[in-house]
């Protein structure tokens, strides 16, 4: 079985900048916005989840500079 | 009783054979420490020189990929090598490493090098590129046993999470460490899946110890790395070559994790204004983005309804960040606090010998004298 890679960090606040700058124009729907305010809302959310779980992962490399 | 050694007779290549095959069973490699005189280097390939002291000199023979750096006439240098009678040309010691010794060598060797690599342009301010702010995967080279990796690794714990961290193990100081750390930065930039930034960390030391960092193939390798470079070696006050040569510098081992990547309480703190921002562009666009007045009220009232039920959801969320961030939950991870009179200690200059201390554990205190 293989997993979905998780997002990481840089993805999820590359994606939100976007929206929050899409957000910005004067241009944008209202459904837009309301669609940009919700997928912003999940994004930060995931990032919080990321930034007070996430542990950093050391590896070892098994090459010898010898 | 008396024996005599009956001499033996050799041709010139015998005899070169014979000597070769003794120096190399007695004196397989020495260390001989003197002065430079006679340097030179031929078709930018082959050095030549002698070391002496105020009775002898004997002469060394190398190629340039042996040499720290420039050399002039007059430094005190330690080579290892092995001794062989050429041929053609003689008795020399066949180079294998150069070590500088002392420290007026040292600072002298410094400043040879740090002009001739400024005069290249390696230190230039316009080849310095940016990190990627916080990257996600990073390589590290240093030694897993330093000081130096324990602060690092724990100070980037503390600020930041899933960093997807490859530690090249080298040795940080003696004779190996230059070209180890070469090597890695290397394997880094050969690799298929090169991390995003390379750092490059070694506590504090003599300026014998920190010689690894001043040599002219780290500092080249540093340089020419396709992957930017973070180096922070030594004390604040030590500058090496390597760190000039490398995309940004720190101060510290615990410094360059601090450059590295942001303190997710700050970033936390920031999302929550990011939040309100949305909410507020969101009702801003509602409100005059519609000319249509009913459709106006309608999508108003749907914005806020939106916008109040996360908000609810938040503040649930918001309580289960706390509690993953409450320091209970620390001293369960097995971490202490220690404090002296009800005043938390933070710095060793504040516990003297003597002193009675309560270190809080998750479960309770206990009260520890300092010695």
């Amino acid at each position: 079985m293989t997993k979905e890679p998780q997002p990481t960090y840089q993805e999820l606040k590359t994606e939100l900048d976007k929206l929050l700058d899409e957000l910005q124009s004067d241009d944008i729907s209202v459904e837009d916005a309301m669609k940009h305010y919700e997928r912003g809302m999940e994004l930060i959310k995931e990032l919080e989840k990321h930034l007070s779980n996430a542990e950093n992962k050391i590896t070892k490399l098994k090459a010898k500079f010898d | 009783m008396i024996t005599t050694v009956q001499p033996i007779q050799l041709s010139p290549s015998d005899f070169v054979a014979l000597v070769n095959q003794t120096l190399e069973f007695a004196y397989p490699s020495v260390i001989i420490e003197g002065e430079i005189n006679n340097f030179r280097v031929s078709k930018n390939r082959w050095v030549y020189f002698d070391l002496k002291d105020d009775i002898a000199s004997v002469k060394f023979f190398g190629t340039v990929y042996n040499l720290p750096g420039p050399l002039e006439e007059g430094m005190v240098l330690r080579v290892t090598g092995t001794p062989r009678l050429h041929p053609l040309y003689g008795f020399s010691v066949t180079i294998q490493s150069i070590a500088l010794s002392g420290e007026g060598t040292i600072k002298k060797a410094f400043e040879l090098l740090l002009k001739k690599l400024t005069s290249e342009g390696l230190f230039e301010p316009a080849r310095k590129r940016l990190l990627p702010y916080p990257p996600a995967r990073i390589g590290l080279i240093t030694s897993s046993e330093s000081a130096a990796y324990a602060d690092f690794v724990k100070i980037l714990a503390a600020r930041w999470g899933g960093l997807q961290i490859e530690l090249a193990d080298v040795q940080v100081q003696g004779e190996p460490a230059a070209g180890q750390i070469v090597r890695a930065i290397e394997h880094f930039n050969a690799s298929g899946e090169p991390p995003e930034v390379l750092i490059i960390i070694r506590g504090g030391g003599s300026a014998d110890d920190l010689q690894t960092f001043n040599t002219e193939a780290v500092t080249r390798a540093v340089a020419v790395s396709r992957i930017p470079t973070l180096v922070a070696i030594g004390h604040e006050i030590d500058t090496s070559l390597a760190e000039l040569a490398a995309d940004v510098r720190g101060s510290t081992p615990s410094n360059a994790a601090e450059l590295l990547v942001p303190d997710r309480l700050q970033i936390i703190g920031v999302l929550q204004a990011v939040r309100d921002d949305f909410g507020r562009l969101l009702l801003q666009t509602v409100v005059s983005g519609k000319k249509d007045l009913s459709l106006q009220a309608e999508s108003l009232s749907q914005a806020v309804e939106r916008i109040l039920s996360y908000q609810k959801e938040e503040i649930a969320h918001a309580k289960n960040i706390l509690g993953l961030l409450n320091p209970q939950n620390v001293l369960k991870r097995g971490y202490a606090v220690v404090k002296k009179g009800g005043v938390v200690v933070r710095k060793k200059s504040q516990a003297k010998t003597g002193d009675s201390l309560e270190v809080l554990l998750s479960d309770g205190t206990v009260k520890a004298e300092v010695q």
